[in-house]
């Protein structure tokens, strides 16, 4: 057991290590650098005649002459070190306090959405697959359908429309009013959980139907195995063999999908904001990246993706906890 | 004096797939005597262990039971004799989930699959003991270790923290029936339980079962297509093919007297050690799909001693005397037999 999680850790920061690498050369990879983009918009407002070093004198001023592997080396010292993730050039301030301030927002809709999809498929896929070929099996799959072929962000400018012309409410933004800049408290709290709804229905309705699917696919797997028949014909009822039984081994499937569930998440979370007009950090990767505001896209890209790959750790402890097999071999 | 435990008469199984109707068991009749061993035997898909999951009502879907008895004699609440009918019974009612595991219980083929590989072993033998007695969980876990010991598990009071995908084969199946006996039931029913054991513990289970058998005093209905089983194990044999009961008997009458062509031929095929021809003679043709049956004598396509009507009449159930009966236009009246011995001078 020690032995597994100390495996699964192990591989889990040779993972992020990995992800640090390849976030740091995609960022560097698009031709120009942040002080290209200062200098075209500066050419653009009329200022012509720069002088002749003054690219020069800003790269070296922000460290970007070096070459990249310095620059890298840096970059990945000040985060483990002292955790600071490089300054925005952009917004002018440290690139941590950009992405603290967007993160736990992002976070938050995703859990919210995580848990929202969980709620709703499990019990939804168990009775799809319980009831198979009913009516109401038909009726969910069909909705299922639906909901994995409708992209989010019409979902979201549907339900925006409904919302204003019957509710007489736009339900844009995460925060009421006298909160959008107070200081995080619970009342803050509250009030964001409120306005969570909406989006968190938005982004988890694809999720939840895919889950749908894969949970009502596992479970007509298991429904038909042996050892189902073995309880039966001990005189279990229905009701507590189905829990006891095919649930318990259909869920595997569904606990690894925390993994990969949270990427899919991020990404959708990135066009409903937008749309909605979010304080989350999806906009501000996606910004970030088009002015070239390197430590931003960086640092943020690195958390998000370090969050999926301890995701999936915590779904593997999870999975050994669940399932004696995992745990034992 | 022998006393019949369950009777099954014209039981009739249908599978309601898509394609059509599947007619799986098309009227069984069946005894099972207390304390005694009836062998259910046939090939694959003949119907044996769909008949079988009929008698504790737990057929999968699409499977029906569209007519027929299973009167069941088993004691009542109140202490006295009761007969009731199975087929009757709703499958996922009460009345049924009492007499499952405690007075009918099952091992299955796959000890493999059979057990939930995420629940340690005793947690699925207490679980039934629980369910049926009123016992505490200590109670149920001491009575669990005791019956691991009577299957001959060693060091039980360990193993029954184990799961079983720990364990071998030969030990799941024994876990399986200690299982399956834990609340002492009076009719045990084992679906092929050594098919998927190597020889050497298929015997190890098979004298375990035959012990425990005359210890406990149960009827057992063993199903298998392995005649040398048959005849090691066997009070009563009953043939099947095609979803019918084509023979039945008590073991030294259908293995020395086989009357249908069908028996005669299974016995025909069993490789004998002193034998002193080169092949074996398997039965000519292929078990027919369920969704074209033949007309007349299911058998008939097959059957090397045909004649004439086979293939228009169903033979009924011929007694050929108290303990031997036969389906087979053969045995029936004079003028089948007439017929047969024209169809004979023809040929």
């Amino acid at each position: 057991m020690w032995q597994y999680i100390a495996r699964r850790f192990t591989y889990m920061v040779f993972t992020v290590w990995i992800i640090s690498l390849i976030t740091f050369a995609v960022i560097q990879l698009p031709p120009g650098d942040y002080v290209t983009t200062i200098v075209s918009q500066m050419i653009n407002s009329g200022m012509e005649d720069l002088p002749p070093d003054f690219e020069q004198q800003i790269r070296e001023q922000y460290g970007l002459d070096q070459p990249m592997v310095v620059q890298y080396y840096k970059w990945l010292r000040n985060i483990i070190v002292d955790g600071k993730f490089g300054y925005s050039f952009v917004y002018r301030k440290d690139a941590k306090d950009i992405i603290l301030e967007r993160l736990p927002v992002s976070f938050a809709i995703s859990g919210f959405s995580v848990l929202f999809i969980w709620a709703v498929a499990l019990p939804i896929g168990i009775y799809s697959a319980v009831k198979q070929y009913s009516l109401a099996d038909y009726l969910v799959t069909f909705i299922g359908f639906i909901g994995l072929a409708v992209p989010s962000f019409l979902f979201a400018l549907v339900l925006m429309f409904f919302s204003y012309k019957y509710m007489d409410r736009a339900m844009i933004g995460l925060f009421s009013r006298e909160y959008e800049t107070a200081p995080w408290s619970l009342n803050k709290f509250l009030d964001l959980v409120k306005h969570l709804g909406i989006p968190v229905i938005i982004i988890g309705t694809a999720g939840t139907a895919g889950l749908i699917r894969t949970m009502r696919a596992n479970l007509l797997d298991e429904l038909n195995k042996p050892y189902v028949d073995t309880a039966r014909s001990k005189g279990l009822s229905e009701r507590a063999l189905l829990w006891k039984y095919p649930v318990r081994h259909a869920l595997n499937p569904f606990i690894s999908t925390v993994g990969w569930i949270l990427p899919s998440l991020i990404a959708g979370e990135l066009i409903v904001s937008v749309v909605l007009n979010l304080p989350t950090s999806g906009p501000v990767i996606y910004n970030s990246l088009l002015t070239q505001d390197m430590y931003v896209a960086a640092g943020a890209i690195l958390i998000l993706s370090s969050m999926t790959v301890i995701g999936t750790f915590i779904s593997d402890l999870l999975l050994a906890w669940l399932d004696p097999r995992v745990r034992l071999h | 004096m022998t006393e019949p435990l369950l009777e099954v008469s014209d039981l009739k199984i249908h599978f309601f797939t898509d394609e059509g109707v599947v007619k799986a068991v098309e009227g069984v009749d069946l005894v099972i005597e207390r304390g005694k061993t009836l062998c259910l035997v046939g090939e694959s898909g003949c119907g044996k262990s769909v008949a079988s999951r009929a008698f504790m009502q737990i057929i999968r879907k699409p499977g029906k039971i569209v007519s027929g008895q299973m009167l069941f004699r088993r004691k009542s609440d109140d202490g006295t004799e009761e007969i009731i009918d199975l087929a009757k019974m709703d499958p996922k009612g009460y009345p049924i989930r009492q007499i499952r595991g405690k007075e009918i219980s099952m091992i299955f083929q796959e000890p493999m699959t059979s057990l939930s590989l995420m629940h340690t072993v005793g947690h699925q033998i207490t679980e039934m003991i629980r369910l049926h007695t009123d016992t505490t969980p200590t109670e149920a876990k001491v009575s669990a270790i005791k019956m691991l010991q009577r299957v001959g598990i060693p060091r039980p009071e360990r193993l029954i923290d184990e799961y079983p995908f720990r364990l071998s084969g030969g030990m799941r199946q024994r876990v399986m029936i200690a299982m399956a006996m834990s609340c002492n039931p009076t009719m045990l029913i084992a679906d092929e339980p050594t098919t998927a054991l190597d020889v050497t513990t298929q015997a190890q289970i098979l004298d375990l079962m035959l012990e425990l058998q005359h210890d406990y005093g149960m009827a057992l209905l063993f199903i298998t297509h392995d005649l040398g089983v048959v005849a090691e194990i066997a009070d009563d044999v009953a043939v099947m093919y095609l979803g019918r009961i084509v023979e039945r008997g008590d073991a030294d009458t259908v293995f020395n007297e086989p009357k249908h062509p069908y028996t005669q031929a299974l016995l025909r095929s069993i490789p004998k050690i002193a034998m002193q021809r080169d092949e074996l003679e398997p039965i000519k043709g292929m078990v027919p799909s369920p969704f074209r049956r033949p007309t007349g004598c299911q058998f008939h396509p097959r059957c090397a001693q045909r004649f004439n009507l086979c293939n228009q009449v169903e033979p009924a159930n011929t007694h050929l005397n108290e303990n031997h009966s036969v389906r087979c236009l053969l045995y029936e009246d004079a003028e089948a037999r007439t017929s047969n011995a024209e169809a004979a001078a023809h040929g």
